[in-house]
């Protein structure tokens, strides 16, 4: 077993964080003010490889696979975790357009998601169940050449940021009656909706779909028709929650360096806070959670790179460590006493972006029912 | 080819722009008549250039035994190789124990192509100099790290070469006793410049600049990011005076690289020095002198800087600075003493 | 054309090794000059060979190849020996029409090297280039600006050209760089692969050395204001109006 990070996984660290210290702290205090994603990062992000990080080189992406990706969204989320959480989702339409698609739409669209031309969505929660993926009513009816689509899909990242959509919708009854398509926002009847206003994670942005009698061809069906289901499930579980694990780890990293900062510089009774037992407990309780969260997160990827069965793995990947993320961040800001509580220090935005991570893909409610199957089995 | 003169020499290469010496060969000039105090050597300057007789008279009193004038059109211009032939030239005739350039941008250059033709030692950014009576100079620098000094000497080879920044030494008095002037082989084989020069603009000198300025206000490591630098022009500006830097902000992008405030950058005589987050380092201490007070705020107690000061204000100066801002522009109740 | 490049790159064991700052801008300046007329772009470092990983981001950058010159016997040299080392790989290397460095590295910020290995080349050097270009006819057109002004230079290849931080900005290193730079050659050299003799390298080959590290004469320690920052920041303020230094 080999625990150590290739050559390349660490020139590829070097380069992502070089680009994110530069590229990311510009644009920070604009996102968190308007909830908005800076487009004008796009390019760069396309330039950079990170868009594609997970197409195959053929479709104009880097192909450098899960766990880079890993590591990718890590040194993005150290900065701004906002952005790797825009990312994330945007790799899973990635995922299963790559994954599911034919020849023809992987050429259509895999290089457009790549480019820099849009970020991409994966929509499969409405209103009435997001935990509850087979509680899905969007329909979808086949009608001549066309699916008709209705429906509204919400908490969809990237809802108003993006041109090219994997959505889920019904074209029949029970678990083999969900299909996936691809929808493209200037298709007749695709709309958005409301922005939601969030606590944190913001610039990223996430809002609502909505689907009016949209005609979709019937080349866009994804994956087969009653395929849907799996489409959506091993999308999220797989592809989903190995990003949001990613996510968390960027705040973990964040969370921890700030902590130890202020602790450093912070003096009272004549030395820094930093040589108080009480305060070395708690950096020592936020490092514990950043190195098994780097394992957990790490190994997740790698069983994906390695074509192995990750359900459970990715499964609590991404919920210890969006726990951890939040309690650790908690430490933080009380680490920095009153100032932990001011907007102008960034511990409250770590603090305020891990909750944000908790719900995101998957409750920690049924991540745990997911693992206990593991547990029992 | 001269014979070897039995005195033992010292040379400085008198640098001059457009007829005019450089400050740093009058600094040089001074500080080699104090080591040559011995008895036996000699203070030589190397004057390269064209028509630079009115040159050599600015040099007369300046503390040089002898003036070396090399005068030939193709001197005109510092070209690389043209004035490279005429010293190696000369300092192969001659063979002087040591060779003193400005740390300028000619003088490092000349001297290290210099040193590499004649096989020999070159002290970079010296900060002092020392002559034992058996002629061998010790360089002292400030040794990477920022704490310690280094000696450095050069045993076997010669001559011993050395350069020095401008600022580091003092000027020294002008009435020396006059130097001979002596004409040397300026004669340079075809055109042995190693590039053609198509055009020259020189740097204005700002008034308000470091070197002039008698409030200097530097900003170190420890102002932590671009967009607080300008607490520090901040401070500055309310005192009447120019900011500088250490070298951790130009190497991390947050001010350009001629705000370098140290050994291998520009030295200052303020009346009064703030360091605002400077660790204290050698390398920059070195280019701070002659204060009236140095002041420095600092975050931790335990920085080297408040060992080199008269005062130290030990906190964030993220509230230090902008209450001392606001302390200073606030009219003074009651009227002056 | 080839175009040969060097990093000259001082690295100790003590910090976390990256690469010389301004060696990058070097390491652009280069690769943008193949970019526009063709030509080969080598990185040329002399260190430890553990130091290779962090030398290889030269690859990723835009270099064809890296050249790493390691030998223990390098150790302790001086800039006259270690321009000897780097000017005899240069040779061995084969023609070049351009060596590019940074004028100077953070650590012990000599800024002779450059024109060192242009003397052992026997080569022309220009120094503080923060433009540099290629005519029409094959010339290198070069600006530099120091501090007593600035001129615009023509000259030949092959030459030495060292630039600050002032010449370009480097690019990022993208993730298709990284997977490209891993194809690319890599060549360790040591003493016994170069003409050059032993006498000439690392203590041995220095004609300066350094006779003992020692410690300033401290002055006693600073008058340390005490309170609040507002109220160090008051104290200081009278002391400065007193002294008559508000508002110059």
């Amino acid at each position: 077993m080999d625990f150590t990070l290739s050559e390349r996984d660490r020139m590829l660290q070097k380069s992502i964080r070089e680009f994110a210290e530069k590229e990311l702290p510009p644009r920070m205090d604009r996102m968190e003010e308007t909830g908005e994603f800076p487009l004008d990062l796009l390019e760069g992000l396309a330039k950079m490889g990170i868009l594609g990080v997970i197409t195959p080189r053929e479709y104009g992406g880097s192909g450098l696979g899960h766990l880079a990706r890993v590591l990718v969204l890590e040194q993005l989320g150290r900065i701004c975790p906002a952005i790797p959480m825009s990312l994330e989702v945007h790799h899973m339409c990635v995922y299963g357009i790559n994954t599911w698609g034919t020849e023809e739409q992987k050429k259509k669209y895999l290089p457009a998601l790549a480019d820099g031309k849009t970020l991409g969505v994966f929509a499969v929660t409405e209103p009435g169940g997001g935990s509850d993926v087979g509680g899905t009513q969007t329909t979808a009816r086949l009608d001549g050449n066309d699916y008709v689509l209705n429906g509204r899909k919400c908490f969809i990242t990237n809802a108003h940021v993006s041109d090219i959509w994997v959505v889920a919708a019904m074209t029949g009854e029970g678990r083999k009656g969900m299909s996936a398509f691809i929808v493209e926002k200037d298709f007749p009847g695709a709309g958005t909706g409301h922005v939601e206003d969030k606590l944190g994670l913001r610039g990223a942005n996430t809002g609502e779909l909505v689907l009016q009698d949209c005609r979709v061809p019937k080349e866009n069906l994804l994956g087969g028709e009653g395929n849907g289901m799996s489409v959506a499930l091993e999308t999220i579980v797989k592809c989903g929650r190995t990003g949001m694990a990613s996510v968390g780890l960027g705040i973990l990293n964040a969370v921890l360096e700030e902590a130890v900062k202020f602790a450093n510089e912070r003096v009272l009774y004549g030395k820094p806070i930093s040589r108080l037992q009480a305060i070395q407990f708690y950096l020592s309780d936020i490092y514990s959670d950043l190195e098994i969260a780097r394992l957990l997160a790490y190994r997740a990827g790698w069983l994906l790179d390695n074509e192995l069965p990750a359900d459970a793995e990715a499964t609590l990947a991404k919920q210890w460590i969006c726990e951890a993320a939040a309690r650790s961040a908690r430490k933080a800001v009380e680490i920095h006493g009153s100032y932990g509580i001011l907007k102008e220090y960034p511990v409250q935005r770590l603090l305020r972006d891990a909750l944000v991570t908790v719900p995101a893909g998957g409750t920690a409610e049924i991540a745990k029912v997911v693992l206990s199957r593991q547990a029992m089995s | 080819m001269a014979n070897r003169q039995p005195e033992s020499r010292i040379w400085i290469f008198a640098e001059q722009r457009s007829g005019q010496p450089a400050d740093v060969v009058f600094e040089l000039l001074g500080k080699a008549r104090l080591l040559a105090a011995a008895p036996g050597w000699k203070v030589g300057a190397l004057l390269i250039g064209h028509n630079v007789s009115g040159t050599a008279a600015l040099l007369e009193n300046r503390g040089a035994d002898e003036i070396l004038v090399a005068d030939n059109p193709g001197l005109e211009d510092y070209r690389g190789g043209n004035y490279l032939a005429v010293v190696d030239r000369a300092v192969r005739n001659y063979q002087p124990d040591v060779v003193l350039f400005g740390a300028t941008a000619m003088g490092v250059d000349l001297a290290s192509r210099l040193a590499a033709r004649l096989r020999t030692g070159l002290s970079a950014h010296c900060i002092d100099l020392e002559l034992n009576e058996k002629g061998e100079l010790a360089a002292v620098i400030p040794w990477p790290g920022g704490d310690f000094l280094g000696r450095i000497v050069c045993p076997r080879h010669r001559p011993q070469m050395a350069t020095v920044s401008p600022g580091i030494f003092d000027v020294p008095r002008s009435d020396f006793p006059e130097a001979e002037v002596l004409t040397i082989d300026g004669a340079l084989n075809s055109d042995r410049g190693f590039y053609r020069i198509l055009e020259k603009k020189p740097e204005e000198r700002k008034p308000g600049d470091l070197e002039n300025a008698r409030v200097v206000v530097v900003g170190g490591y420890g102002i932590g990011a671009r967009e607080n630098w300008a607490l520090v022009e901040e401070l500055a500006s309310v005192l009447g005076g120019v900011a500088g830097a250490t070298r951790p902000p130009v190497d991390e992008g947050w001010v350009n690289a001629d705000l370098m405030v140290g050994q291998s950058g520009r030295t200052v005589h303020p009346r009064l020095y703030i360091g605002v987050g400077v660790s204290g380092h050698l390398h920059h201490l070195v280019g701070v002198k002659g204060t009236e007070l140095k002041v420095a705020v600092n975050q931790d107690t335990r920085a080297a800087i408040f060992d080199h000061c008269d005062l130290g204000l030990a906190g964030d100066y993220r509230e230090i600075i902008p209450a001392l801002i606001a302390a200073l522009k606030e009219p003074r109740a009651g009227g002056d003493l | 054309m080839t175009i040969d490049r060097e990093t000259g790159t001082m690295i100790r064991r003590d910090v976390p090794s990256v690469i010389n700052p301004l060696d990058r801008h070097a390491l652009e300046a280069s690769v943008r000059i193949r970019e526009r007329h063709g030509g080969r772009v080598t990185a040329l470092s002399m260190a430890p060979d553990d130091v290779l990983p962090v030398l290889k981001e030269s690859l990723a950058r835009g270099a064809d190849r890296l050249v790493l010159l390691s030998d223990r016997r390098f150790a302790g040299g001086d800039t006259l020996a270690t321009a000897c080392v780097i000017a005899a790989a240069v040779g061995h290397l084969g023609t070049f029409d351009l060596v590019m460095c940074g004028d100077e590295t953070t650590d012990s910020g000599t800024a002779q090297v450059s024109a060192q290995i242009a003397e052992f080349l026997d080569v022309p050097n220009i120094m503080h280039v923060d433009d540099c270009g290629v005519s029409p006819d094959g010339d290198l057109r070069l600006h530099s600006r120091n501090e007593e002004g600035a001129f615009t230079a023509e000259g030949q290849t092959p030459m030495v050209v060292s630039v600050t931080a002032d010449i370009n900005e480097p690019r990022y290193v993208t993730l298709m760089d990284v997977l490209d730079s891993e194809g690319k050659e890599v060549l360790i050299l040591s003493a016994d692969d170069l003409p050059l003799e032993e006498s000439w390298i690392g203590l041995e080959g220095s004609p300066t050395r350094v006779l003992e590290l020692f410690e300033p004469e401290r002055k006693s320690r600073a008058e340390m204001l005490s309170g609040t920052p507002a109220e160090q920041a008051a104290v200081l303020a009278d002391r400065l109006r007193r002294l008559g230094f508000r508002n110059g």
